[in-house]
C-alpha cells in the first residue's frame, strides 16, 4: 500500500475578496513527484505556500492540510525542518561565497559543523558546483545560481522538496540536468511538489499533477493518462491563413486562433489526407502533448 | 465516506529557540563582516569630527556645564547616538532591502526559522552592533583623555541594549513602510530632533518644561543618561527609571514590530 506524504482537503484561501485557492483537495504519495500547473494567477504558489505555513489557509470547517504528519497551522517549524523549499526567485546572499551560503543555511537547521561540511561537499558534488565552491554569487551564471538554491534546499536532507518554477529562464542543458537530479532524489525516497509553466517539465517529472484555473482544480492525473483521456492522439496545425477556407475539416475537432487552424484526430492517416494539397511549410502534424491539454482546459486567452 | 488517509508523522525536533536566534544572528554577522571596514569606519569616525568641530570650536565660548568642561560633556554625550544610528539604519534600510529586494527573509523563513526568530535575532544583531560601536567611540575618546571614569567600561553594555531598543523602534517603523523613501521621514523627523533634544549636545534642564517632558519620551535621552553616568562614574538611583524605560520600550515596540512584520511575511 502506498503511503501519503501530503493530504489536502477543501483548502481555500481568500486575499480580501479575491479567491486565490478554491476548495482544493489532493493527496501526494511518498517518493513521487506532484505537479501544480496553471496560468499565472491560478493559485499554484499560494497552494504551495499553504503547505509550509507561509500562507495561512482560510479556516473553514472540514479543511485538512497535513504535511508529513503535521498541520502547517500548528507545526510550521517541524514541516519546514523536514522540507526543502526552492522559491520562485533566487534569494542567495550575494556577498557570500557558494559554500558560505550553504553553511549559513546549515545553521538554520542546527547542523553540527562537521555534518554541515560533509553535507556541503556532497551537495556541491551532486549539483556539479564543486569547482565553484569559493566563488562569489555574482560570478555564477543563472543556471549555477538555481542549482545552488536547490542545493541549499537539500542541506537538511529533506523528506519533501518543494519547488516553485524550478527551471524558469534556464537553458536546456541546465533544465535537463535539474530534471535528472529530481529523478535521482525521488529514487532515494524524497517526495517532490513543484509548480511549472513548462508542460514538458511536468510531463518529464510528474507522477501526478493537477491543472488549476482561477484557484480551482480542473483536471488531475498522470500526464500521459490525462492526455489520452481528454485529447485525440494527433493534431494538425495549419499555419497558412490563406488556405483555411479550403480545408475539409469534417470529422475532426477543430480550433482556430488568429494565426492557426488546428485539427485534432486519432488516426494519423486521415490527418495526412488533409495535408496532401498543402505546401510543406503550411502545416505541422504532430502527436498531442500536455500543452495542448493545458490550453484546452484553461483557454487560450491571456490571463494577466 | 472513506476515512482520510493522513500521512504518518515523521518525528522530528527542530533546533530550540536559543539556537534559532543564534543562527539568525550568525547570518547577519557573517554578511555584515564581509564589508567590515566600509561598514564600520564612517559611523565611528563621525563622532570624532562632530566632537572636534563643535567641541573645540563652540566649546571655546561655552565654558563649564554643570561644573564640567564642555568638551568632556559633549564627548560623554556623543557615545550614545552611535548605537542609535547604527541600529536605526540597519533596521530601516537594511531590513527593508532584505524584506523587499533581496528576499532574504523569504529564504530564512523557508528554513526552520519563525518570523519571531527572524526579528528577535535581528534585534540581537543590532544590539551587538550597538555594543561594538559604543566600544569603539568610547575607546577613541578614552585615548584622547575625554573619558574620566573607569566605569566607562560599562558603556558598551548600555550600547547593546540601546541597539536593541532602537532596533525594535526601527523595525516597527519599517513595518509600515511601503517604499524605501519613506524612511526619510523617520530619520529626519524623529532621529534628528532626538539627537538635539536628548541632552547630548546641551543639557535639557534649562529648556522649557514641556520640551523636557517630550525629551523624557525620547529613548535616546535614557541611553545617553546611562552612558554619561558611566563616563563620569556618577550614579544615582534615578537611573533605575532609565533602565526600566529602555526595557519596557524594547519589549513593547519589539512585540508590535514582530506582530506587524509577521502579517507582512505570513499572509
Amino acid at each position: 500500500m502506498t503511503e501519503n506524504a501530503i493530504y489536502v482537503k477543501h483548502a481555500t484561501k481568500h486575499f480580501g475578496d479575491f479567491k486565490a485557492v478554491d476548495n482544493l483537495s489532493f493527496e501526494v504519495n511518498k517518493a513521487t513527484c506532484f505537479g501544480l500547473l496553471g496560468p499565472n494567477g491560478a493559485g499554484k504558489t499560494t497552494m504551495m505556500k499553504m503547505l509550509t505555513g507561509r500562507v495561512r489557509s482560510d479556516s473553514d470547517n472540514g479543511r485538512i492540510i497535513n504535511v508529513l504528519g503535521y498541520d502547517p497551522a500548528k507545526n510550521e517549524l517541524e514541516i519546514r525542518y523536514l522540507a526543502g523549499i526552492v522559491p520562485q526567485e533566487n534569494n542567495l546572499d550575494v556577498e557570500l561565497s557558494v559554500s558560505q551560503n550553504l553553511y549559513i543555511y546549515s545553521k538554520f537547521y542546527g547542523l553540527p559543523h562537521n555534518v554541515a561540511s560533509r553535507r556541503i561537499s556532497e551537495l556541491l558534488e551532486f549539483m556539479e558546483l564543486t569547482e565553484k565552491k569559493e566563488a562569489r554569487i555574482r560570478e555564477l551564471s543563472g543556471g549555477m545560481q538555481r542549482r545552488l538554491v536547490i542545493a541549499r534546499a537539500l542541506i537538511n536532507s529533506p523528506h519533501l522538496l518543494i519547488l516553485d518554477e524550478p527551471t524558469t529562464g534556464l537553458d536546456p542543458q541546465v533544465r535537463q540536468a535539474i530534471w535528472d537530479k529530481m529523478r535521482m532524489l525521488k529514487k532515494t525516497g524524497v517526495t517532490i511538489v513543484l509548480t511549472t509553466h513548462y508542460m514538458d517539465e511536468a510531463a518529464q517529472l510528474c507522477d501526478d499533477l493537477i491543472i488549476m484555473h482561477k484557484g480551482e482544480k480542473i483536471l488531475q492525473g498522470h500526464p500521459r493518462a490525462l492526455i489520452s483521456k481528454n485529447l485525440e492522439t494527433y493534431v494538425l496545425e495549419i499555419l497558412n491563413t490563406d488556405v483555411f477556407s479550403t480545408i475539409e475539416a469534417k470529422g475532426f475537432r477543430t480550433e482556430e486562433t488568429a494565426g492557426r487552424l488546428m485539427l485534432y484526430g486519432d488516426r494519423l492517416s486521415s490527418l495526412e489526407t488533409v495535408t496532401e494539397p498543402l505546401n510543406a511549410g503550411d502545416f505541422f502534424l504532430r502527436p498531442v502533448n500536455l500543452e495542448d491539454l493545458f490550453l484546452k482546459v484553461t483557454g487560450r486567452n491571456l490571463h494577466d | 465516506m472513506t476515512e482520510a488517509v493522513l500521512p504518518q508523522r515523521i518525528v522530528t525536533t527542530p533546533p530550540p529557540l536559543a539556537y534559532r536566534l543564534y543562527s539568525v544572528w550568525y547570518r547577519h554577522i557573517r554578511v555584515y563582516c564581509k564589508h567590515l571596514i566600509s561598514n564600520g569606519f564612517p559611523p565611528f569616525v563621525e563622532p570624532l569630527f562632530f566632537l572636534a568641530g563643535v567641541g573645540l570650536g563652540l566649546g571655546h565660548y561655552v565654558g563649564l556645564i554643570d561644573g564640567t568642561p564642555y568638551l568632556l560633556f559633549l564627548a560623554s554625550g556623543m557615545i550614545a547616538p552611535s548605537s542609535m544610528f547604527t541600529a536605526a539604519f540597519e533596521c530601516t534600510f537594511g531590513t527593508f532591502i532584505r524584506l523587499e529586494f533581496d528576499k532574504a527573509y523569504d529564504g530564512m523563513v523557508s528554513a526552520s526559522i519563525t518570523v519571531t526568530d527572524l526579528f528577535v535575532g535581528e534585534m540581537l544583531f543590532v544590539g551587538t552592533k550597538g555594543f561594538f560601536f559604543t566600544l569603539a567611540v568610547m575607546s577613541v575618546f578614552t585615548v584622547f583623555g575625554l573619558v574620566p571614569s573607569y566605569f566607562a567600561i560599562l558603556t558598551p553594555l548600555v550600547g547593546f541594549f540601546a541597539g536593541m531598543m532602537f532596533g525594535a523602534l526601527s523595525l516597527f517603523v519599517t513595518s509600515f513602510v511601503k517604499t524605501i523613501n519613506h524612511f526619510n521621514f523617520f530619520l529626519t523627523g524623529c532621529l534628528t530632533p532626538m539627537f538635539f533634544f536628548s541632552g547630548i549636545v546641551f543639557p535639557i534642564t534649562n529648556l522649557p518644561e514641556w520640551i523636557q517632558w517630550v525629551s523624557e519620551v525620547f529613548p535616546l535621552t535614557h541611553s545617553a543618561r546611562l552612558i554619561r553616568a558611566c563616563c563620569f562614574g556618577q550614579f544615582s538611583s534615578l537611573l533605575f527609571f532609565d533602565i526600566l524605560f529602555m526595557v519596557a520600550f524594547t519589549i513593547v515596540f519589539g512585540y508590535l514590530a514582530v506582530s506587524r512584520l509577521e502579517k507582512r511575511l505570513i499572509q
